[in-house]
């Protein structure tokens, strides 16, 4: 199967170049279309920041990033700008909606931005739970709902790719499990791959694939396991001195 | 595209436009005015003795003079403004560009804002420029300053002129401050909007330095040179040294913040906002420092003649003197004020958090004071500097002094106005802001 994103040796630091702050210090990894990965670790191990180079956000300081069949290190920022719209969705943990526009005009937002043509409206916002209010301005929205407009949005133009950081952080696990319950629909009905970043570990049980970070480095890739197994995964390589008694 | 995102923005901060709107309109009201009254000179049918006493009066020159200071003024100050508000926007332009809307596709909904705003107004300022030139005219020929003769006809270049000069600085404007977050990587903007930038920026403050640095050697030539032509030339010197103090505001405002550690509590906190929202005061200081150092220069070049002299200037030269730079000093003082409140509304957030780790209005309200005053003291400061350095030259030259002079009185009834009008701009919004509970604010914005 097409791996839809790639990682070769990739690199990112921060600061100057005398003092630099290694945030992803030589990264390999490949996602075949259609998986659910989850990315964890502990704050500034650097999954942020492995999102945002996998998703073109950011670029690398140095290695190759393959999205969806094209180099986006050698890419051109209008290129890069048109794959994301056309290729990618975004769901991150702050909404990032615009908040004085109505739910239909956040979702049909890539498509004015000259995207692919979403499927249609009533659909999509069926499945994510918010029939009736397509013209309800976000604003007035709760913070379940609105996660769930920037999954309705994410969703609409069938992207290749969902990239979403930390989409249940700001949620009480009732509302976060519907909108994992809607990431994990979108891999499962229409084939889309899901890259999230999470610190849950019942957030991350919801994937295929897990990936642990520290200090800018892969020390696990493994098939999802059960929520306790991650937590005390994830204690491991964080150094949690619970763990390591 | 470009539609919603203008219409997001014009919605979310409705009041960071209506600065720029009213600036803008003042702006086209200055252009077109001084525009009319010149052209109504100009173009007067007068008896060849009515012609010679106006020409001998120099009022055309001062009316080509105001055609001058206003399109340089209303440029720079129309322009700020403008940066000031789309610069609030860095978070949205950074959403829609991980969407997937390219540099261009920003730059081009940015520029539609900047239209959407000045053409409206631009129209509505044109006819208000109309009133002011003709009470101006109306003034002129009351004091028997210029032939009765002389009446206000409108320009037919005034409305192409000042619409051109509004909307072309409102747009250059706007794009210089989308430049940035257009360009950069959508999420280094993404997070960098969050926190402001704090450093500052060595180039800024090259450009500041070499600005003051230029003013103060123009003003070092006027005094050497043909004292006829010190009126104009002394204005570019107060424009270099004015620009040169918003390169330099956030290095000037970091510099008096620690004056208010005199406040204790109250006072580091104001510090330490000073210190991050030092970019965006900046834009608030430049037309604050051209409002007061242009009344300075004025105000204190008549009063230092009169003791110096020891007679009284007759009424109608006063009033011809005071009544130009009136209108300008309005103008820049309005924009002040407009920068102060477009800033202030757009830390509702700020405040409402402030109040919820346990600040009472009252102690929140202390601290926007505390910042008001520093912006204050600094803006006296660099305006008593850039008054000075415009103004002595001419005083020797003139009346053969170095040390100016201004009444008691009248130096207070200065400050006075001048610390009320930063209140108005900082204290004002602050209480519409914080009318409503802080929790309220904070579900609004996020």
């Amino acid at each position: 199967m097409d791996n839809v994103v790639e990682l070769d040796a990739v690199t990112r630091t921060y600061g100057s170049r005398r003092r630099p702050v290694v945030a992803l210090g030589g990264i390999s990894l490949a996602v075949p279309a259609g998986t659910f990965v989850a990315v964890m670790g502990a704050t500034g191990s650097g999954k942020s920041t492995l999102l945002q180079c996998a998703a073109g956000l950011d670029r690398p300081t140095s290695g190759r990033v393959r999205l969806v069949g094209r180099d986006v290190t050698r890419l051109r920022e209008g290129a890069l700008t048109r794959l994301r719209r056309d290729r990618v969705g975004f769901v991150f943990q702050s909404y990032n909606l615009l908040s004085e526009l109505t739910v239909r005009q956040n979702v049909l937002l890539p498509r004015r931005l000259g995207g692919p043509r979403p499927r249609p409206l009533d659909e999509v916002l069926a499945e994510v739970g918010l029939s009736g209010l397509a013209g309800r301005s976000v604003g007035e929205l709760s913070g379940g709902q609105r996660q769930r407009v920037a999954i309705a949005r994410a969703l609409a133009g069938r992207p290749a790719v969902v990239f979403a950081d930390e989409p249940t952080g700001a949620l009480d696990p009732t509302t976060g499990e519907q909108v994992l319950r809607l990431l994990r629909g979108g891999v499962d009905r229409s084939g889309v791959t899901v890259v999230m970043v999470t610190h849950d570990p019942l957030a991350a049980a919801w994937s295929d694939r897990l990936i642990l970070l520290r200090g800018g480095e892969v020390v696990a890739d493994v098939p999802t396991p059960d929520p306790a197994s991650i937590a005390q995964r994830l204690r491991a390589t964080t150094g949690d001195p619970v763990v390591a008694r | 595209m470009s539609a919603g995102l203008t219409r997001q923005a014009l919605r979310k901060q409705p009041w960071s436009f209506a600065g720029p709107f009213v600036t803008q309109c003042l702006a086209a009201a200055l252009v077109s005015g001084a525009l009319g009254a010149s052209s109504s000179m100009s173009g007067a049918r007068l008896d060849p003795s009515a012609r010679q006493v106006l020409t001998e009066s120099s009022i055309p020159e001062m009316a080509t003079l105001f055609v001058v200071v206003s399109v340089y003024l209303t440029a720079l100050i129309v322009g700020l403004t403008m940066t000031s508000s789309i610069a609030r926007q860095a978070r949205d332009i950074a959403l829609v560009r991980a969407l997937g809307a390219t540099p261009g596709r920003v730059r081009r909904a940015v520029a539609t804002q900047a239209a959407v705003v000045a053409v409206p107004a631009s129209v509505l300022g044109v006819p208000l420029g109309a009133l002011l030139a003709h009470a101006w005219l109306a003034g002129l020929t009351g004091h028997q300053v210029i032939p009765p003769g002389v009446t206000f006809h409108p320009s037919a270049a005034a409305l192409p002129a000042a619409t051109g000069i509004t909307v072309g600085a409102s747009l250059v404007g706007a794009l210089i401050a989308a430049l940035r977050p257009a360009r950069v990587r959508p999420a280094a903007a993404l997070t960098e909007t969050a926190v402001p930038r704090r450093r500052i920026g060595l180039v800024r403050t090259a450009i500041g330095l070499v600005l003051m640095a230029g003013g103060v050697a123009l003003s070092i030539r006027i005094a050497g040179g043909d004292p006829a032509k010190a009126g104009e030339s002394s204005f570019f010197t107060m424009l270099a040294m004015c620009v040169g103090a918003g390169f330099l505001g956030p290095v000037l405002l970091r510099l008096a913040a620690p004056l208010t550690r005199l406040f204790g509590g109250t006072g580091a906190l104001a510090a330490d906002n000073l210190a991050v929202r030092a970019k965006a005061l900046s834009g608030a200081l430049v037309p604050l420092v051209l409002a007061i150092a242009f009344a300075m220069v004025k105000v204190v070049t008549h009063t230092t003649s009169v003791h110096v002299r020891g007679v009284a200037e007759p009424a109608a030269r006063v009033w011809t003197e005071y009544s130009g730079t009136v209108v300008y000093v309005a103008f820049a003082a309005v924009a002040a004020v407009n920068t102060l409140v477009t800033v202030l509304l757009a830390r509702r957030r700020e405040l409402a958090v402030t109040r919820l780790v346990g600040a009472s209005r009252m102690r929140a309200l202390a601290v926007v004071v505390c910042e008001a005053l520093l912006v204050t003291v600094t803006a006296l400061a660099v305006s008593t500097v850039v008054a000075m350095v415009t103004m002595l030259p001419m005083l020797h030259g003139m009346l053969g002094t170095w040390t100016p002079y201004l009444p008691t009185g009248q130096l207070a009834g200065g400050l006075a106005v001048v610390i009320g009008l930063v209140l108005v701009g900082t204290v004002v919004p602050a209480l519409v802001a914080m009318r409503r509970p802080a929790v309220e604010s904070l579900a609004v914005d996020s």
